[in-house]
C-alpha cells in the first residue's frame, strides 16, 4: 500500500516534469495576462507611474465614447459579411480542387499558399495594384473591360474601402479553410454519393444531404476560427487605409491599438479588450446557432 | 461493337477533364495575380514601373537593382538585417516551441497525474479566446520583465500557446499503446519512450506544427510592432512598413518595396510547395481530432 502510494506520487511528479516547461510559460503569458488584464481594466494604468484604482471608470468611459461604438459597428459589419463569405468561398474552392484534374499542384499552390504569406508583403502588393493612377493594374483592366469609366481612388470612400478590405481578406485567408475542407471532403465515402445519385438527387441535393452533414464538424471549427480572425482585423486597415476615410474603416483592434499603444492608456485598452471578448462570444454564439439550425433542417428534410 | 463505344466514352471524359483542368488553371493564374505583379514590379526600375502605360507583365528592361538596393541600408532601415532577425527569431521560436510542447502533449495524452483534466480543459478553453485579450497585459508583463525591444519578447510569449500541445496530444492519442507498453516492460524510461518511439510516429504532426510556428513568427506584425523600438531589432514585416514609409510618396520606392515584399513571400512559397502534403494531412487531422 505504502509502496504503491509512493509509486503513484513518483509517477505524478514524473508527469509534471514533462508538463512543467510548458506550464511555466502558459502561466506567465496566458493565465497571468487574463488575471492582469482584468485588474488593469479597473485601474488608471500607464507604463510608468503608480496605477490608480478607478473602479468601472474605464468601462464607463469607453461605453460613452461614440468612437468606440463606431468601431464596434464597423467590425461587426465586417465580420457579418466576411465570415460567411470566406467560409462559402473556402467550401467552393475545396469542391473545385476535389474533382479529378490534371496538374492539381498549381491550383493548390495558388488558392492555398496566400494564407501562409505574411500580411505586409501581400497588402503592399494589393495597395500597389489598387493605386489611384490610370496605369495602376486594377484601374487599367477595369477600365479596359468597361466596368469603370475613369481611374478610381479605391480607398477614398468608406463603401469602396470596405469592399476591397473584405475581398483582400477573403483572398488572403481562405486557403487555410480550403485545406480543412479538402481533408474533410476526402473522408466522405464515395458510396454515399452513388446512393444519392441512384435516389435521383441532383448536385445541389447531394451537396445538402451528403456533403454538408459530413463536413459539419470542420465547418463549425472553421466558422469559430473566422469569427476570431474577423474580430482581430488590424493589419489590413493599418496598411491600406490607416483607419480612413474619416475613421470609417477603424476596427476594434485598431481602436485598442490607438488607445493602448499610441496614447499608452493601458487600463483603458484592457477594458476595450474585455468588451471585444464579450462581443466575440455573443457574435460567435449567434453564428453557430444559426448554422446548427440550417444544418439540422437540411438533415431532417 | 462494345469496344469503340467504350473508347469514345473514355475519350470524352478525358476531354472533359482536360477542359476542366484548363479552366481551373486559368482561375488559379488570375487568383495569384498579386504575387505575379509583386515579382514583376520588383524586377523593373521604379521609374518604369510608375510611368509605363499600359502596365507590362514581362519587365523590359529587366533589372535586379531593387534587390541590390534592399540589401543596402536605406533611411536607417536595413532589410537584409531584418531578414536575418526574422530568421533567428522564427527558428528559435520553432525549436523552443517544439521542445516544450512535445513533452507536455505526451503528459496529457499518456501519463496519469492529479489535475490532468483541469489543465487539459483549461488549455482547450483558452484557444477560444480572442488573441487581442492578451495583448495589453502581455505588453505590460514583457515591460516588467525588462524584455522590451529584445528578441526574447518575440519568442517567449508564444511558448505558452496551447494550440501545439492540443494538436500533438490529439495526434498521440491516435497511435497504438502496445509499442510503448512493450518498451515499458523492457524497462525503458518514459523519456526514452517519448524520444525513440512516440516522436518518430508523430512526425507529420511535428512537421505541420513546426511550419505553422515558423510562419507565425515570420509573419507576425502587431506584436513586434508594439514591443520593438530600435531599427536594428526590426523583423521583416516591421522593416517593410518602415522601409516603405521612408520614401514619403510610397510609389517613389515601389520597385524596392516590392522586392522586399517578395523576399518576405518567397521562402513561404518554397516551404509550402515542399511540405504541402504534410500540411494537408497534419492540418486536417491535428486541428479537429478525428
Amino acid at each position: 500500500m505504502a509502496r504503491s502510494l509512493s509509486k503513484r506520487i513518483k509517477t505524478g511528479v514524473g508527469a509534471y516534469m514533462f508538463l512543467l516547461p510548458h506550464l511555466f510559460f502558459f502561466v506567465l503569458f496566458v493565465a497571468a495576462p487574463l488575471v492582469y488584464g482584468l485588474i488593469m481594466s479597473f485601474h488608471r494604468w500607464r507604463l510608468v507611474g503608480e496605477p490608480r484604482f478607478i473602479g468601472f471608470d474605464n468601462f464607463i468611459r469607453v461605453w460613452r465614447d461614440s468612437r468606440f461604438w463606431d468601431v464596434v459597428k464597423n467590425t461587426v459589419f465586417f465580420a457579418a459579411i466576411s465570415v460567411p463569405l470566406t467560409v462559402a468561398l473556402g467550401v467552393i474552392l475545396a469542391l473545385i480542387l476535389n474533382k479529378k484534374m490534371y496538374g492539381k499542384l498549381w491550383p493548390l499552390i495558388a488558392f492555398v499558399s496566400p494564407a501562409f504569406f505574411g500580411s505586409i508583403g501581400i497588402l503592399f502588393s494589393w495597395d500597389w495594384i489598387l493605386g489611384s493612377q490610370p496605369n495602376a493594374l486594377a484601374n487599367y483592366y477595369l477600365m479596359k473591360i468597361g466596368l469603370i469609366n475613369e481611374p478610381m481612388s479605391w480607398f477614398k470612400s468608406a463603401t469602396l474601402a470596405w469592399t476591397w478590405i473584405i475581398i483582400i481578406t477573403a483572398w488572403w485567408i481562405v486557403g487555410f479553410s480550403v485545406l480543412l475542407y479538402l481533408g474533410a471532403l476526402q473522408r466522405i465515402p464515395p458510396e454515399q454519393y452513388e446512393a444519392a445519385k441512384i435516389d435521383g438527387a441532383g448536385p445541389w441535393k447531394r451537396f445538402i444531404h451528403v456533403t454538408l452533414p459530413w463536413i459539419r464538424n470542420v465547418l463549425f471549427f472553421d466558422i469559430a476560427r473566422h469569427v476570431l480572425l474577423a474580430f482581430g482585423l488590424f493589419d489590413q486597415v493599418y496598411i491600406l487605409t490607416g483607419g480612413g476615410p474619416a475613421g470609417s474603416t477603424r476596427t476594434m483592434v485598431y481602436y485598442l491599438y490607438l488607445v493602448g499603444f499610441q496614447r499608452q492608456q493601458l487600463g483603458r485598452a484592457a477594458a476595450i479588450s474585455w468588451y471585444i471578448f464579450m462581443i466575440v462570444i455573443a457574435f460567435g454564439a449567434i453564428q453557430l446557432a444559426l448554422l446548427t439550425q440550417t444544418v439540422r433542417s437540411a438533415e431532417v428534410e | 461493337m462494345n469496344q469503340p463505344r467504350k473508347i469514345k466514352r473514355v475519350r470524352k471524359s478525358v476531354l472533359r477533364e482536360a477542359i476542366y483542368s484548363i479552366l481551373v488553371w486559368l482561375l488559379a493564374i488570375l487568383w495569384f495575380t498579386p504575387i505575379f505583379w509583386m515579382l514583376s514590379t520588383s524586377l523593373k526600375p521604379t521609374t518604369v514601373a510608375v510611368t509605363e502605360n499600359p502596365p507590362q507583365w514581362i519587365p523590359n528592361p529587366l533589372t535586379f537593382e531593387n534587390y541590390a538596393a534592399v540589401a543596402r541600408a536605406a533611411g536607417g532601415i536595413n532589410v537584409g538585417r531584418a531578414v536575418w532577425n526574422s530568421l533567428i527569431v522564427a527558428i528559435v521560436a520553432t525549436v523552443a516551441g517544439l521542445l516544450v510542447a512535445v513533452p507536455a502533449a505526451y503528459a496529457l495524452a499518456r501519463l496519469r497525474f492529479p489535475g490532468r483534466g483541469i489543465i487539459f480543459w483549461t488549455y482547450v478553453a483558452v484557444l477560444a479566446f480572442p488573441p487581442v485579450l492578451f495583448l495589453v497585459p502581455n505588453f505590460y508583463i514583457i515591460n516588467q520583465l525588462g524584455l522590451m525591444n529584445r528578441f526574447a519578447a518575440l519568442i517567449l510569449p508564444g511558448l505558452g500557446s496551447t494550440f501545439g500541445v492540443f494538436m500533438l496530444r490529439q495526434y498521440m492519442l491516435g497511435i497504438p499503446r502496445e509499442l510503448e507498453e512493450a518498451a515499458l516492460i523492457d524497462g525503458c524510461s518514459r523519456i526514452r519512450i517519448l524520444i525513440n518511439i512516440v516522436v518518430p510516429l508523430i512526425r507529420p504532426a511535428l512537421v505541420t506544427l513546426a511550419i505553422m510556428t515558423f510562419l507565425g513568427s515570420w509573419n507576425n506584425f502587431l506584436w513586434p510592432l508594439i514591443v520593438l523600438t530600435s531599427s536594428s531589432k526590426f523583423t521583416l514585416p516591421i522593416a517593410l512598413v518602415r522601409f516603405s514609409a521612408g520614401w514619403g510618396d510610397p510609389y517613389r520606392g515601389i520597385g524596392s518595396t516590392m522586392a522586399a515584399a517578395f523576399i518576405s513571400v518567397a521562402p513561404v512559397l518554397i516551404i509550402f510547395v515542399a511540405f504541402h502534403r504534410y500540411l494537408m494531412r497534419g492540418i486536417s487531422l491535428g486541428s479537429i481530432g478525428k
